[in-house]
């Protein structure tokens, strides 16, 4: 086998793995090749770091999913010809290719008469009055204003943003690079989940699952509070020094037992997860505690003011995982109390959308142009990837006659951090916003580009499952090369 | 063709490092597997048909136990090796009693097989675990995984599906009366037509119609297509052991699959569609579901009624207006009129009538309402449409009210009463927006040139039960093969064929055909029956095998390919927490029923983006439903029950083939932090008291019984004792002001004389609970 020659290394710091593996293990960009087996004498820990395909340009991702799908045409991609439109029914020339999912008519096109635009930085890249501080880190982003995908509902095409699927069932992104990289940190799990609001998101977790990746790579939902994760602290009756005792315990249990089976590296790394568990119980609340932060720090996100404390604290803690090397970070947004019932919290607005998105934008903005600040003036941000993104677009025409409906054919995202043409703009829609017209980069494009910058070549990145080859691109993707540095 | 082959191979090979490339030779694992050229002109060994190999030359005659055991002897032998001794009787016991129920032996059942001195002690064992109805309960789990099973939708809205319970019912029943295998098969692909009228089959349809589904689509003929798709993956992977489904978008890289094999399976389910809302047969469960929602329709008479005025005032306009919602082509059928409807107009407004209900409904009103420019906006309606949120509004505040448990209806698959099908055609790239050729229902070419034999019934086309009997055919060289691998694995930790759903040429050889072979053809000879085939293998002196270390096996057969000792295995999830609940004295055994709701953290119950007003998870009102088997917790598709989940149970998107083990932190962390395990273990610690009586040695011999079936060893009982005595001190120096809060064992009838002991060997049985010898069988 091949862990022949460094199994008793491998066993000093082996602290846990799935059992009964053949070994292939170790292997740049994917865990094992083969299948599992019965006689568990070989054993590999599925979380230990692994090298990329070739060298990284970040060492961590924060993916900022703004939940129910914001209107960038309100945000970032400025269209007069729009302005003149509005109130008049959409040229039937921009609706050409396109298959909606209303009978007669789908509204007229609409503007907000409170919007504004300027133009911000070196780049000149444009921002509506919405998002103030962000538009100060303006020279920081790469944006992508030809996105497309699929989908007309918000489940299914949130799915397709973070597995690369319709249905459920393949793994997310940030578990393909938690399988791909390994942890760089035994102490914190490799894939975090960090949530607006105190309640997960319904439904949230197949967007955060492993898929057909062994559940190991799924991400980690932390909690809002002192104890992020699910079981962090003992029972209320069990004091600290009787979990000791009790943990000493059963190393010694399991000692006198495995004595018998020398080589049996999978009993042995069971006896090692409980220490790393006993040491997780102090790390994983110490990674979410904003004690320790200054208060210019905490006013940088925004935790001084009720409008951005939920978001600001959210980033804040992104910052402070990132900063102890967790590989992933995954961002969902939170909805909004009093914006009204189910999705009309989230940014889904079909209706009143200039009361909608300046509730949403003001939550974001200072957390994220916080973190963007903040990340720079401790030198991460050249080693982390921001991508800021949504299940679509919205559409320049609504409905209801003051807001947006769905749009999967042209929209705005942005990235930022290392590895990229900063202050970039790249591809564009039509003159209305609507359409892609240039340079179209769906999901798996971005996935693509986001382990490339990871170092991963996303055509490399293989689990072998039932003998067919799966990727974290299915069968598509390439890496949008154009923005990159 | 070898042009694509090749590319993908090199692709694969890349992502390894040389030392991982030099394994991947070394095994010739799948990789090598597909050097072979997918157009040789050798059936590939699994397309073959199982025959009956001689039985091979042993040097240890009187080893074998059942006829299989020759086939594994002989290999073993041949690499120079001999058998394990047979395990203690203890250890035995512990390991069938887990294969077989999932849940551990008591301390009785373990006293009478050590000391039962019969000729046939063995087989008394092994018949008392298979009569009874807990092996039917763990038996199903495995299959409930293969059908990925859950009693809701997935996607975001993932709504309830209050009757897939009576699915998992007739599994269960079905492992327990012993159904054959061949009839099993035939009546979850086709009972509508086999057996119309009988619920207590039809409902076995619950097997196709547990795919994921998003009641929300606005593309019914792409959801057909999925569900379709979804069905055809299922049944090739969990029946055929195929990744047919491969051949979709491209004609299958390694086996002899052409995208118009693929398709020609899909046309078998072309005409299917599924009746939510069949009457069940009035029993216990719809009593008690009826008593509990009078209660609640009583409650909410008077909201309902005035909602459901408001919508009549309406109801025309909404309908059209819900109905203009599809997208093009599904609208092509919605509003066609019905004496012109096709077999897919019929498919679409089926699916249209399925999905729209009152709420959906509402949706016209809050357009109408918000809409001031639309042509139905009015004062009134905007006056209707709020009265209407503010009755949904306080409608909720009844939802404890509503019944959780069951429904009054069932789930069959139909063909809406027609035999005509609609077509099917070859996709390009698997896009169904872009049809190519038209097929017929047609077995892989490659695998077989038998055709089927359909016969339309006045209500259904037929299709599916000449699938099902071609599946089930002794010809079919795979169903059989497929299936005794499955229980192989449950077993052996590892198939004979290691990737246990695909017997394809990128999958994995068998390590001894013979083997397979061998098992499959008896399976088939023995009429299918799946309880002989689990006896055979219990009984089996391969299956008997101690799991010691052994250095000439671990040298010669690193991998135990040979299994020439036995393989022990960590439990899955469920053993875990159904055996503590057995152990602590808690398990409630009640079969089958309505799933359950035992509490979760509320943190996790959904907040966020949801549109619909079923609760993420209704805690059930009984606390007696907190402690029933597993199998029974209510399978939410996007909220797994988190005790559970950390220990790799199955994922319910999709077929799930082989539970996987890992061994992380968070298990740890949940097995020792969750308050579910710690009062449990109290429940323990007051059982061994109550059993054991004050004797502190007696006690911990009863731990170690109940748990393990054996007594503790002369270090462990010393290191147990020498944790009580230190472990008395650190709970004594706790207290604060002279005030202790301690946990103590829960017993009413028992008494302890010191508490802070009786709070010290709480803890004690908590940490024995968490060890390797318990999460681990042998």
């Amino acid at each position: 086998m091949l862990i022949k020659t460094s199994r008793r290394e491998w066993l000093r710091s082996a602290a846990y793995g799935v059992g009964g593996f053949a070994v292939g293990g170790m292997m740049p960009g994917g865990g094992w090749l083969g299948v599992p087996q019965a006689n568990a004498a070989t054993f590999v820990d599925p979380l230990a770091s692994k090298q990329p395909h070739f060298p990284a340009k970040v060492k961590s991702v924060i993916w900022l999913h703004m939940d129910g799908a914001p209107s960038t045409l309100d945000l970032y991609d400025y269209k007069p010809e729009l302005e003149r439109l509005a109130g008049q029914d959409i040229p039937a020339s921009f609706l050409e290719g396109i298959k909606t999912s209303t009978q007669g008519g789908v509204g007229k096109l609409f503007v907000s008469n409170k919007r504004s635009w300027k133009q911000y930085g070196q780049s000149g890249a444009w921002f509506s009055d919405l998002l103030p501080n962000l538009a100060q880190q303006a020279d920081k982003l790469t944006f992508v204003k030809s996105s497309v995908t699929v989908g007309a509902t918000h489940d299914i095409s949130i799915l397709k943003l973070n597995t690369g699927d319709l249905s459920p069932g393949r793994p997310s992104l940030g578990a393909w690079v938690a399988y791909a990289l390994g942890s760089a940190n035994p102490d914190l799990p490799p894939y975090v989940v960090l949530y607006g609001g105190q309640r997960e998101p319904r439904a949230g977790s197949v967007n955060w699952s492993s898929g057909f990746l062994p559940a190991v790579y799924q991400g980690t939902a932390f909690r809002p509070g002192a104890q992020p994760i699910l079981h962090q602290a003992p029972p209320e009756l069990i004091g600290p020094q009787q979990q000791r005792e009790s943990l000493d315990l059963l190393h010694q249990l399991n000692d006198i037992r495995s004595a018998a089976r020398p080589q049996d590296s999978e009993l042995a790394a069971r006896t090692n997860s409980y220490d790393l568990a006993y040491r997780m119980e102090a790390t994983a609340p110490e990674a979410v505690d904003l004690s320790k932060e200054t208060a210019a720090t905490k006013a940088l996100y925004g935790l001084d003011d009720e409008a951005t404390r939920d978001m600001g604290t959210v980033l804040l803690r992104a910052r402070r995982l990132v900063e102890r090397n967790v590989r992933f970070v995954h961002v969902v947004s939170g909805p909004i109390a009093g914006l009204g019932q189910g999705d009309d919290a989230s940014w889904d607005a079909h209706r009143q959308l200039e009361s909608n998105h300046s509730a949403h934008a003001r939550a974001i903005d200072k957390p994220v142009a916080g973190l963007l600040a903040d990340l720079q003036s401790r030198g991460l941000l050249d080693d982390t990837l921001i991508v800021w993104t949504s299940e679509f677009g919205r559409t320049p025409y609504g409905q209801s006659g003051d807001g947006r409906d769905h749009n999967p054919w042209g929209y705005t995202q942005w990235l930022a951090g290392g590895g990229l043409k900063h202050g970039l703009t790249y591809g564009h829609t039509d003159e209305i916003g609507l359409k892609t017209v240039a340079n179209p980069v769906d999901t798996y494009d971005l996935h693509a580009t986001v382990l490339q910058l990871l170092g991963l070549d996303h055509l490399k990145t293989i689990y072998l499952r039932a003998g067919r080859a799966e990727r974290p691109t299915v069968v598509y993707g390439k890496v949008v090369n154009d923005i990159l540095a | 063709m070898t042009k694509t082959l090749k590319r993908s191979v090199i692709a694969m090979m890349l992502s390894a490092s040389a030392a991982a490339l030099a394994i991947a030779e070394e095994q010739k694992a799948p990789a090598a597997a597909t050097t072979e050229s997918p157009r040789a002109s050798k059936p590939h060994w699994a397309w073959q048909p199982a025959y009956q190999p001689f039985a091979p030359n042993v040097q240890k005659k009187d080893w074998s136990h059942s006829s299989f055991d020759a086939f594994v002897l002989s290999k073993i032998e041949a690499r120079g090796l001999a058998p394990s001794p047979d395990a203690d009787r203890a250890t035995f016991i512990r390991r069938a009693t887990l294969d077989a129920w999932g849940l551990i032996p008591t301390p009785a059942e373990v006293a009478a097989f050590e000391s039962d001195a019969s000729p046939d002690a063995y087989e008394k064992l092994i018949d008392r675990l298979l009569a009874s109805p807990r092996y039917g309960e763990r038996q199903a789990r495995f299959w409930l995984d293969l059908a990925r099973y859950a009693d809701s939708t997935g996607f975001q809205n993932d709504n309830n599906r209050p009757n897939m319970f009576r699915y998992r019912d007739y599994v269960i029943k079905s492992f327990n009366e012993d159904k054959s295998y061949s009839q099993f098969i035939r009546e979850q692909i086709a009972a509508d037509e086999i057996a119309p009228g009988n619920q207590e089959l039809l409902v076995a349809t619950g097997f196709l119609a547990g795919y994921p589904d998003n009641s929300n689509s606005r593309d019914l003929v792409q959801r057909k297509y999925q569900i379709t798709t979804d069905m055809v993956d299922t049944v090739g992977q969990a029946i055929l052991g195929t990744t047919v489904g491969c051949a979709r978008c491209h004609n299958h890289k390694t086996d002899k699959f052409t995208q118009k094999d693929y398709y020609s399976l899909q046309a078998f389910f072309a005409n299917t569609a599924f009746d939510e809302k069949a009457p069940a047969n009035k029993g216990e469960v719809e009593a008690e579901f009826l008593k509990e929602q009078a209660v609640y329709n009583e409650a909410t008479k008077n909201i309902r009624a005035r909602q459901k005025e408001i919508i009549d005032s309406v109801r025309e306009a909404a309908l059209k207006y819900h109905k203009e919602r599809y997208l093009t082509d599904s609208r092509e059928s919605i509003f066609k009129a019905k004496d012109q409807w096709n077999a897919l107009d019929r498919w679409v407004n089926h699916r249209l009538d399925e999905v729209t209900n009152d709420a959906a409904l509402a949706g016209f009103l809050r357009y109408a309402a918000d809409d001031k420019s639309a042509p139905e906006h009015s004062e009134e309606i905007v006056k209707k449409a709020d009265e209407y949120q503010k009755l949904t509004q306080e409608l909720r505040k009844f939802q404890n009210l509503r019944s959780n448990k069951g429904s009054l209806t069932y789930t069959a698959a139909t063909e809406l009463g027609h035999s005509d099908a609609p077509p099917t055609h070859i996709l390009f790239v698997g896009n169904h927006e872009k049809p190519l050729d038209e097929v017929q229902p047609a077995f892989p070419e490659g695998i077989t040139s038998e055709l089927p034999d359909i016969k339309p019934t006045a209500t259904s086309s037929g299709r599916r039960t000449a699938l099902a009997d071609w599946l089930v055919s002794e010809k079919n060289p795979l169903t059989a093969r497929v299936f005794v691998n499955r229980v192989w694995n449950q077993y052996f930790g590892k198939g004979i064929v290691g990737t246990v759903s695909d017997f394809g040429k990128a999958g994995d050889k068998p390590t001894n055909q013979e083997l397979l072979d061998h098992l499959a053809f008896t399976f088939v000879k023995d009429g299918w029956s799946v309880k002989r085939l689990h006896r055979s293998i219990l009984l089996s002196a391969t299956y008997r095998q101690s799991s010691d270390y052994r250095e000439d096996v671990a040298k010669a057969d690193p991998e135990n390919k040979l299994l020439a000792v036995f393989p022990r295995k960590r439990l899955e999830a469920e053993e875990i927490r159904d055996s503590i609940l057995l152990a602590s004295g808690s398990l409630n055994e009640h079969i089958g029923g309505p799933s359950v709701f035992p509490p979760i953290p509320a943190n996790l119950i959904g907040g966020g983006n949801f549109n619909n007003t079923d609760p993420a998870w209704a805690t059930s009102k009984d606390p007696q439903d907190y402690t029933r088997r597993s199998l029974y917790i209510f399978t939410r598709r996007s909220l797994p029950y988190p005790l559970l989940e950390t220990f790799d149970m199955a994922n319910p998107q999709q077929i799930h083939s082989k539970r996987d083990v890992t061994t992380t932190p968070l298990q740890a962390l949940t097995l020792y932090n969750s308050d579910l395990i710690f009062q449990w273990s109290q429940a323990l610690a007051g059982r061994v008291i109550e059993e054991a009586g004050d004797n502190e040695a007696a006690q911990l011999d009863r731990l170690y019984l109940v748990l393990f079936g054996r007594k503790p060893s002369e270090p462990e009982v010393k290191a147990l004792h020498a944790f009580l005595d230190q472990h008395q001190k650190t709970i004594a120096e706790k207290a604060e002001n002279g005030k202790l809060s301690i946990a103590v064992p829960v017993t009413t009838k028992a008494h302890f004389v010191d508490p802070l002991r009786a709070s010290a060997f709480v803890d004690l049985v908590h940490t024995v609970v968490n060890s390797n010898d318990f999460v681990y069988r042998f």
